[in-house]
């Protein structure tokens, strides 16, 4: 009686000791409860409110995890979340995703009009970012899997939010189907991890030295298994046949928040899985993982990009652009041993601001001039010079041309992969290395097509509608840091070096 | 004025496009103005430029460019793998110095050229602003990011002012355009990506180490670095890695282990990695060139172009290509330069000849003279390959000919397509009778080009001839007969250019009937002669006194190829010994 009353005293202890660590989840909590409870008041003064809370909330976490200070290196919570910085940094671009996310959910015509939920929707976007900082603080697969489904469960909804719209309840239901599976899956390769090894820390050496032991086709099969949730969140391929549907049936808020939120936790994620890799010795004993994450990477490259090339309709290209960047995210993950963490981070927070930029003009282009296919942009570049002018810049990004942000990013990660080979000289980083450079010209192809529209074809219309001034400087706050971090990344590198250290 | 007369040169136009942006639409003229200042500003500057360049002050690696400009511009530590360095770092020697001079002249003229562009003026000048400014950055950077930068920004202004403003297939020229040079830069970039993280700055290596503050001079506390770093004697911590292209030019710079060092021993494809890394380089700059097989987006693009773009596409982006062989792909491997001295030579003869055999059998007027600059860029590869003093000063005096004489010829087809809306060469007879002034501007236009002594191409071409007879016995590098094979593109050129002469311009007026209700064949306007008398001027000029030209470029090309030729055998030689291993 005594020893388990002092085991629990521990366990309470512990729980306290480390809940400071969780403040912006604890924080993200309080606001989901505050949105829920307002919410079921029916005066329309209240109703106004509730996506300013949501914000309020994101500012608050924002500023939490920025300015630091409320957890230390080391602290971790029962052994299943660890603070580090990496956690923090993530937290800071889920933060920035869920402020964009409101502040593009305000200028959507559809989900002005919804009667109905329009709390929940709010709501729903505090869970999913509480989730998604759940699933980069992770150690613990059991607790990866949860956070995962947190986030899962949240974007089903999210989806078919507006249940009007046939093609958003399609999206839904392939969604749910597609995410039920490859959770299922998840956690069928997660239960022959601790079978194999007893633990389901995956951080601790122990894990990584009782794999060593056990059977290499049994932890290649688990480590595929459990890889496929992975890629399923980033939109790697196989795993990304969600992609499409959902990005043509979903708010266009939301597919923004897709494209970057579940996609940057993912890669966290994985970050985490492999970093034992960095040791060369434990490296080569994995070889066979890495070529799968390897060969997964190019089947991502090649399938994002090619199919992207045939589709007509923005929505689709985009989510295949969105394919192909996890391809090229995956690639740089197998740099191993050249300290590639901020490198990617960098991309990351690169491809937030392209992300959501680009889905801000695609919902600018079907709010107000109805825009539904490629060549519904046709003449509009002239019509509206500043929106296609901007449009040109998110674009030349996404592509990774200079002077922009993109192609630094994809410098970073293209030297990072150089590296790699140069020291450990695998075959696959090499082809990696040129098919990554390679199906840029092929994203060319595709992403040229819509300024091709803009700029090239006659318009059909001659009448001018306005550009409200919030969506303006939205369009323009999300073009300048790719112009910025393209001519002094070296800021934000500072910054991300800064945070993994916890100096900041 | 003289420390940021570089800067000013590049960000000139940029001015003006910033004036030009503000301006609103409907004050075309003043739109007009503003461009044809910042272009003027830009002119004078390159002449100031040109006229206060030493053109006998030695050249060599790290040392030998004026005006230079250099400051640091992204600096990051990596932690334990030393820092990357990224500089603003501009300079001239010999070899650019001619090339700003070009641009700063056809920048000019094309704007004169464009004066009576009718749709979306202001997109229009400001794309021209921003393409002169990438192409004039392009020719002053000496670090391989900077350079990298201008390079892939002029692809964009370029893909605009073909594909809207171009003729009926503008869009498809313009797409072909895009993607071949964009795949070329491709190339390009793997093959920076592999220098920088194989290549350090070895002067600030030597601040990071505190050797400078020991006090011991710069240049000993270079070859110290240099050598510690071969001994492999520096942690990695401290290593700065460089995008710096003289850095790139010294092998003692390469760190030992990196896949490009010299010794790496790394064979990719049954081929030293080194070489690898020169075939990509060469291809992406052989595509902006362009040479023969990779050639087939020129003519799309010229034909679709608006006149003064295509003066601007052949006289100075095409020169690009080549100078980036020279400034880049040569020096930095120079091994490889050696050992593959067969294959761009007779890349270049191939384009020589089946330039000249396509433009020969044109009825485009523009198609024949696109297809005559694929003739005339041979001449370039061929000078280059010979690596001889000749040679390469016949290279670099045929981008600076090809530059005033192309953009003439391609200024006379836009006169003919302006009156008739058509250039087929057979709808036209004897249109000497009705345009004589004309017709003796095309007859100055082709005779320069075909190479007739007294204008700049007989120049270009004579010593680009001469350094590949004696470059069996001077470098070694190319067998005589390329060149005797490289003489009868001089013939095919007096064919192709006379022939067209005889067709279009000699004999009773004739032209073919359906023109006849549009075509209103007056003779040369005030525009026209103010853009060609100065063109005609300048091909005599640099005709009759090539000291103009090779004084100023003569000492650089001296210095390169023998840095080039000497540096190329003593690692041609390490890489072959540990290739056979």
């Amino acid at each position: 009686m005594n020893e388990q009353a002092a085991y629990l005293t521990d366990t309470i202890n512990r729980i306290f000791a480390g809940a400071g660590s969780l403040l912006p989840e604890l924080v993200l909590v309080f606001f989901f409860l505050l949105l829920v409870t307002l919410d079921l008041f029916r005066s329309q003064a209240i109703k106004k409110l509730l996506p300013w809370i949501a914000l309020t909330g994101f500012f608050a976490t924002l500023l939490i995890q920025i300015l630091g200070g409320y957890t230390s290196e080391g602290v971790q919570f029962l052994n299943l979340l660890r603070s580090d910085g990496l956690a923090r940094y993530a937290g800071i671009l889920f933060s920035a995703a869920g402020i964009f996310t409101v502040f593009l959910s305000l200028h959507n015509k559809p989900l002005e009009n919804l009667r109905q939920g329009r709390g929940e929707y709010y709501a729903l976007i505090l869970m999913l970012v509480l989730g998604l900082n759940l699933m980069a603080k992770s150690v613990n697969l059991l607790m990866v899997f949860v956070a995962i489904e947190l986030v899962s469960i949240a974007s089903y909804i999210l989806t078919l939010i507006i249940k009007e719209d046939k093609r958003a309840v399609e999206a839904g239901l392939k969604y749910i189907l597609y995410g039920t599976l490859a959770a299922g899956v998840m956690l069928y390769g997660m239960s022959f991890f601790y079978g194999l090894t007893g633990s389901l820390d995956y951080t601790l050496s122990s894990f990584w030295q009782s794999l060593l032991a056990a059977d290499t086709l049994m932890v290649t099969v688990a480590a595929v298994l459990v890889f496929a949730g992975f890629f399923f969140k980033i939109s790697a391929a196989p795993f990304h046949f969600w992609v499409p549907d959902v990005y043509r049936g979903a708010p266009m808020p939301i597919v923004a928040l897709f494209s970057t939120g579940p996609k940057i936790a993912g890669i966290i994620v994985i970050l985490r899985f492999v970093a034992a890799f960095e040791d060369p010795a434990l490296a080569t004993s994995f070889l066979d993982v890495q070529l799968f994450i390897g060969i997964a990477a190019l089947l991502t490259l090649a399938v994002g990009n090619f199919t992207a090339l045939w589709q007509q309709t923005p929505r689709k290209l985009l989510a295949y652009s969105s394919v192909s960047h996890a391809g090229f995210l995956l690639a740089a993950i197998l740099a191993f041993g050249t300290g590639y963490t901020s490198s990617i981070l960098f991309y990351l927070t690169v491809l937030l601001f392209m992300n959501f930029g680009i889905f801000l003009f695609l919902q600018i282009a079907e709010d107000k001039l109805d825009v539904r296919t490629l060549s519904d942009f046709a003449g509009l570049g002239w019509l509206y010079p500043g929106l296609g002018v901007v449009a040109i810049l998110y674009l030349l990004s996404l592509t990774g041309l200079p002077p922009l942000a993109g192609f630094t990013a994809k410098l970073f990660i293209f030297s990072k992969i150089w590296e790699a080979y140069s020291v450990s000289s695998q075959p696959i980083l090499l082809v990696l290395l040129i098919a990554g450079v390679l199906v840029t010209g092929i994203a060319l192809f595709y992403y040229i097509r819509i300024p091709y529209f803009l700029f090239f074809k006659r318009n059909q219309t001659e009448e001018k509608k306005v550009i409200s001034l919030s969506n303006t400087l939205l369009l323009g706050m999300f073009a300048l840091p790719l112009l910025v971090l393209f001519f002094k990344p070296d800021l934000l590198l500072q910054f991300i070096q800064n945070i993994l250290a916890q100096t900041l | 004025m003289n420390d940021f007369i570089l800067s000013s040169l590049i960000f000139s136009p940029l001015l003006a496009a910033l004036v030009v942006l503000l301006l609103p639409l409907r004050l075309q003229k003043l739109i007009k103005t503003i461009t044809l200042l910042g272009t003027l500003g830009q002119m004078v500057l390159a002449i100031w430029l040109y006229i206060q360049f030493n053109g006998a002050a030695a050249s060599n690696g790290q040392q030998g460019y004026q005006f230079v400009e250099k400051l640091n511009w992204i600096g990051f530590s990596l932690g334990t793998l030393g820092r990357f360095q990224i500089d603003y770092f501009l300079g001239v020697d010999g070899i650019s110095v001619s090339m700003v001079l070009l641009t700063g002249i056809i920048g000019v003229i094309g704007v004169i050229s464009s004066w009576t562009i009718k749709k979306n003026i202001k997109g229009y000048f400001l794309l021209y602003l921003l393409l002169l400014t990438s192409v004039m950055g392009c020719f002053l950077a000496l670090d391989f990011f900077l350079f990298y930068l201008f390079f892939e920004f002029m692809l964009l202004p370029m893909y605009f002012l073909i594909g809207i403003w171009g003729g009926p297939k503008r869009e498809y020229a313009a797409i072909k355009f895009f993607i071949y040079t964009l795949v070329g830069s491709l190339f390009i970039l793997i093959v920076m990506i592999g220098l920088y993280t194989s290549v350090i700055d070895p002067l600030a290596t030597a601040t990071q180490l505190g050797l400078l503050e020991k006090g011991i001079p710069q240049p000993d506390a270079i070859r110290q670095v240099q050598q510690l770093l071969q001994q492999n004697m520096i942690s990695s911590a401290d290593l700065v890695r460089t995008f710096s292209i003289p850095a790139m030019m010294e092998p003692a710079n390469f760190i030992p282990g990196s896949l490009l060092h010299v010794l790496s021993g790394v064979v990719l494809w049954s081929l030293p990695i080194r070489f690898i890394a020169f075939l990509l380089l060469f291809a992406g700059f052989a595509i902006k060139v362009p040479v023969v097989p990779v050639h087939t987006w020129l003519p799309d693009a010229h034909v679709e172009a608006p006149t003064p773009i295509s003066v601007l596409l052949a006289a100075i982006l095409l020169k690009v290509g080549g100078y980036g062989l020279i400034r880049i792909v040569y020096p930095v491997f120079p091994d490889a330069a050696a050992y593959f001295a067969v294959l761009v030579g007779g890349l270049g003869v191939l384009s020589i000849i089946y330039g000249a055999l396509c433009a020969l059998a044109m009825n485009d007027l523009k198609k024949l003279i696109a297809y005559s600059s694929v003739s005339h860029m041979g001449f370039v590869l061929l000078g280059l390959a010979s690596l001889t003093v000749e040679g390469v000063n016949g290279a670099v005096y045929m981008m600076f000919s090809h530059g005033i004489i192309s953009a003439m010829l391609f200024l006379v087809v836009g006169v003919i397509y302006d009156r008739a809306h058509d250039r087929m060469i057979l709808n036209f007879r004897g249109l000497a009778k009705r345009m004589p002034a004309y017709t003796t501007f095309v007859v100055i236009a082709f005779f320069a080009s075909l190479g007739l002594p007294g204008f700049s191409g007989f120049i270009a071409e004579l010593l680009v001839l001469v350094g590949g007879f004696s470059a069996p016995e001077m470098s070694g590098l190319l067998p005589r007969w390329l060149t005797v094979v490289a003489v009868f593109g001089l013939l095919l050129a007096a064919a192709y250019y006379l022939w067209a002469l005889q067709r279009m311009f000699f004999g009773k007026y004739w032209i073919f009937p359906e023109l006849r209700e549009k075509a209103v064949l007056t003779d040369l306007n005030a525009r026209e002669y103010l853009m060609l008398v100065p063109l005609a001027i300048l091909a005599l000029l640099f005709g009759i006194f090539p000291h103009l030209l090779l004084n100023k470029i003569g000492t650089t090309i001296t210095g390169f190829t023998q840095t080039v030729l000497q540096s190329g055998q003593e690692q041609l030689h390490m890489v072959l010994s540990t290739w056979v291993q």
